[in-house]
């Protein structure tokens, strides 16, 4: 693959993730925060202040998940090569 | 998200850099990886983190992510070494039924259907 089409598939991929992980992001907080009650239309000023921390902290999460998830596979390395040679090309 | 781990995985250089996984020889792979990521984050985050009192994570919901981090790509690992190890046996039964039942006279596929009203 030439560098253009893979800076290309990079952002195709970069949206849908960012899409994929907001959705998730939504549905976490929306079940944490707002109680199934539904007497009224209107967010509480709990629910609301929640959702505000709740975004915050889901961003918070996601970047340490990504510096954790690069540390642990780094050390995974070797155990990792041998699966991917066994299983052989993708 | 893209620049913490997209940045640490694509490679700008020309291909001159070593890498575990070659991203751009395997999209299909980066795609897989990154949908990890997302799960994995938002596995953590309902467990880890139990109430939203405050706004920054505090040291209990600190260790208790970086052990689910852990704990997720190491089974995630384990279950692919597993995996890798007990499916070419399972495809080649599959294989050797599929063929052993091809082989039965009267049941091939490829026998001619007889019209006994002719055309």
């Amino acid at each position: 693959m030439d560098p253009l089409s893979v800076q290309q598939l990079a952002t195709e991929l970069e949206v849908e993730m960012m899409a994929d992980m907001y959705n998730r992001m939504t549905t976490a907080c929306h079940r944490k925060c707002v109680p199934p009650h539904y007497r009224e239309a209107e967010l509480s000023k709990g629910e609301s202040v929640c959702l505000d921390r709740c975004v915050s902290k889901y961003l918070d999460i996601q970047e340490r998940m990504g510096k954790m998830l690069t540390e642990f596979s780094m050390q995974d390395e070797e155990p990792m090569k041998r699966v991917q040679q066994s299983s052989g090309p993708a | 998200m893209s620049k913490a781990v997209l940045g640490k995985v694509l490679p700008n250089d020309g291909g001159t850099t070593e890498r575990r996984v070659r991203w751009d020889r395997n999209p299909g792979q980066l795609r897989d990886f990154l949908l990890v990521y997302n799960r994995m984050t938002e596995l953590c985050f309902q467990r880890c983190v139990p109430s939203l009192h405050h706004r920054a994570l505090d040291a209990e919901e600190e260790a208790c992510l970086h052990s689910c981090a852990g704990k997720l790509i190491h089974s995630n690992h384990r279950l692919m070494a597993a995996y890798v190890q007990l499916m070419p046996a399972l495809v080649q039964r599959r294989i050797a039924d599929y063929e052993a039942s091809s082989a039965v006279p009267g049941v091939t596929a490829e026998q001619p259907r007889v019209s006994s009203s002719g055309s």
